[in-house]
Formats: C-alpha cells, sequence, structure tokens
C-alpha cells in the first residue's frame, strides 16, 4: 500500500480546496474522493491544515495567503520532482 | 597552461554541485521522506569530488593521495542518487526502514574506505590507476540504471521537460566511460571530453532545477485564474 507524507496530503487537500473555490459550496465528499481519504481523516486533516494558518476557518476553507504560498511551493517541488524523473507520490 | 583550465572546469563544477545542493536539498526539507536525502547527499559529494580534483591538481595530481580520494565521493555520489531513484518508485511502509539501513551502510564503507585511505597513503598512491578503472565501471552502472530509470518516467510523461534529466545523467555516463579510456589508453582527447561532458551536465541539472523553481510561478498563476 503506497504512503503519502504530509506534505504531500496536505498539497493535494489545498489543490483540491483551491480548484472547488470557485464553486457556490464546497462539497467535503467530493474532496474526499479527489485526494483518496477516509472521511475522518479528511476532517482530522482540515482542522490540521487550519491550526497552521492554511485555510482561514473549517466552514468557508478558503486558503489564506500561507495557504496559497504553499501550494505555490507543492507545485513547484512537483515539476521539480517530475523533471529529475522522480516518483513522488 | 592544460592544469589551469582543469582547474577552472573543476572549480566551477564545484560551484555548480554546490547550487544544485541547495535546489536538490528542497524535496527533502519540505517532504522529510529520507529517500530524498540521496539527492543532496549525491550532488553535495559531487562538489566534494571536484574540490578535491582541483587540490589534487593544484599540488600536482599523481604526486598526491587525494588523487585517490576523490574517487571516492564520485561514486558515493552515484551510488546515492541509484539508491534514491530505487527508492524512489517504492514508497511503502517498509520502505523508510529499507532506506536508512542502505544508506547507513552506504555511509559506513565511505568512512571506512577514506579512514584506510589516509591511514595508508602508500597502498593509496599506488592503487590509484588500478581503482580508478573500477571505481569508474562502479560509476557507470550506477548512472546506466539512473538512466534508465529517468527514461522511463519520460517515456511514461513524454513530456518534452522530462527530457533534459535523463540527457544530462548519459552525459555523465559517457564522460565515466572517456575516463575509462584515458586510464587505459591515455589518450588526452577522451579526458577532456570526459572533462567537458561532466560540465555540461552538470549545467544541464542547473538548468532544469532553475527552471522548476523559477517559472512555474507563471504556470501555477495561470492555474489559479482558471480556478477563480
Amino acid at each position: 500500500m503506497p504512503r503519502r507524507d504530509k506534505f504531500k496530503i496536505y498539497g493535494d487537500l489545498l489543490s483540491a480546496l483551491y480548484y472547488q473555490s470557485s464553486a457556490e459550496k464546497i462539497v467535503l465528499t467530493q474532496i474526499q474522493v479527489k485526494i483518496n481519504v477516509p472521511f475522518d481523516r479528511l476532517k482530522t486533516y482540515i482542522t490540521e491544515i487550519k491550526e497552521l494558518g492554511l485555510i482561514e476557518d473549517e466552514n468557508s476553507l478558503k486558503l489564506t495567503e500561507k495557504g496559497i504560498q504553499y501550494l505555490r511551493m507543492y507545485k513547484k517541488i512537483l515539476d521539480f520532482m517530475k523533471r529529475m524523473g522522480l516518483e513522488y507520490r | 597552461m592544460y592544469e589551469d583550465i582543469r582547474i577552472a572546469i573543476e572549480v566551477a563544477s564545484a560551484i555548480i554541485c554546490f547550487i544544485l545542493l541547495w535546489f536538490m536539498a528542497k524535496p527533502y526539507s519540505l517532504t522529510r521522506e529520507g529517500r530524498y536525502l540521496g539527492l543532496p547527499l549525491g550532488f553535495g559529494f559531487l562538489g566534494i569530488s571536484s574540490v578535491i580534483c582541483a587540490i589534487a591538481t593544484i599540488t600536482g595530481f599523481f604526486a598526491s593521495q587525494l588523487a585517490w580520494l576523490q574517487l571516492l565521493p564520485r561514486t558515493f555520489a552515484f551510488l546515492f542518487l541509484a539508491v534514491t531513484y530505487y527508492f524512489s518508485k517504492k514508497p511503502s511502509r517498509k520502505s523508510p526502514l529499507m532506506w536508512g539501513l542502505s544508506i547507513s551502510l552506504l555511509i559506513f564503507v565511505l568512512v571506512t574506505l577514506v579512514i584506510a585511505g589516509i591511514l595508508n597513503p602508500q597502498f593509496a598512491a599506488e592503487g590509484y590507476l588500478a581503482s580508478s578503472v573500477y571505481f569508474r565501471f562502479c560509476n557507470l552502472i550506477c548512472l546506466f540504471y539512473i538512466s534508465i530509470h529517468t527514461l522511463n518516467s519520460h517515456i511514461k510523461t513524454l513530456d518534452s521537460s522530462t527530457i533534459v534529466i535523463p540527457f544530462a545523467f548519459i552525459l555523465q555516463g559517457i564522460s565515466q566511460y572517456s575516463i575509462i579510456i584515458f586510464s587505459v589508453d591515455r589518450s588526452l582527447f577522451a579526458f577532456w571530453s570526459a572533462m567537458v561532458l561532466r560540465f555540461a551536465s552538470l549545467a544541464a541539472f542547473l538548468y532544469v532545477s532553475y527552471k522548476a523553481f523559477y517559472t512555474i510561478d507563471k504556470r501555477v498563476v495561470r492555474n489559479e485564474d482558471d480556478a477563480s
């Protein structure tokens, strides 16, 4: 069973939240399916990224400036790994 | 004259390697995944090898035991990189343990060989030419594995941005092969080709790192615009 580190999980979660941010309401089950984690763990991760200051609050799930910076760095690392021919999953 | 050029190439290579070390440390520092530690270790050791080579050339290459010692960091650099590529496709629960064991073993062997080289300089000086061929052959095997791995990744993605790295590793491989030819028949063409190819390869790594960390912003911004 492949395991993901927290950087990858938070990156995937922030990415999913960011691209859902244009929708009227963010549906957590869609996020859950997109990032492939159990629902209870998704709630835990949301609490964790809130504590890290990456989202504004657990209701709106809007990314803070820090969250957007985190997402940018996550994309850069993904791009770098891809260019280096390394598998990051 | 030739020695000055060689020193200049080694110093420039060392500078590029230490810049690359900074880039390569980013995946590990952000993910804290031990399997990516081989990237900074690999390029760090390549830099150390170039520094030792430059010092050895200044002090008289074959008269110095540094000539022998510079082989070790280079070979271990490629071993660290090969192990990193090997473990990158196996993110299972057992892999941190296996990675830890592999890296501990590599560091133990490296330290043992360095101590042996320092304690027994006579062996170090006499064994240089023979050792060189064996070490370079080991480098070639590592580089062959990494080149195949990166080429496979490129074939899977079929993205033009992923072709540079396999190309860079292949250049490193040809460079090591040229040094083996130089060790056997003393061909100066082989020696200088190896130096130029190694430098070109490092420049390719630097280009890829720069592109990934300093031009992606535009792509993220474009995605952000799409999302809003």
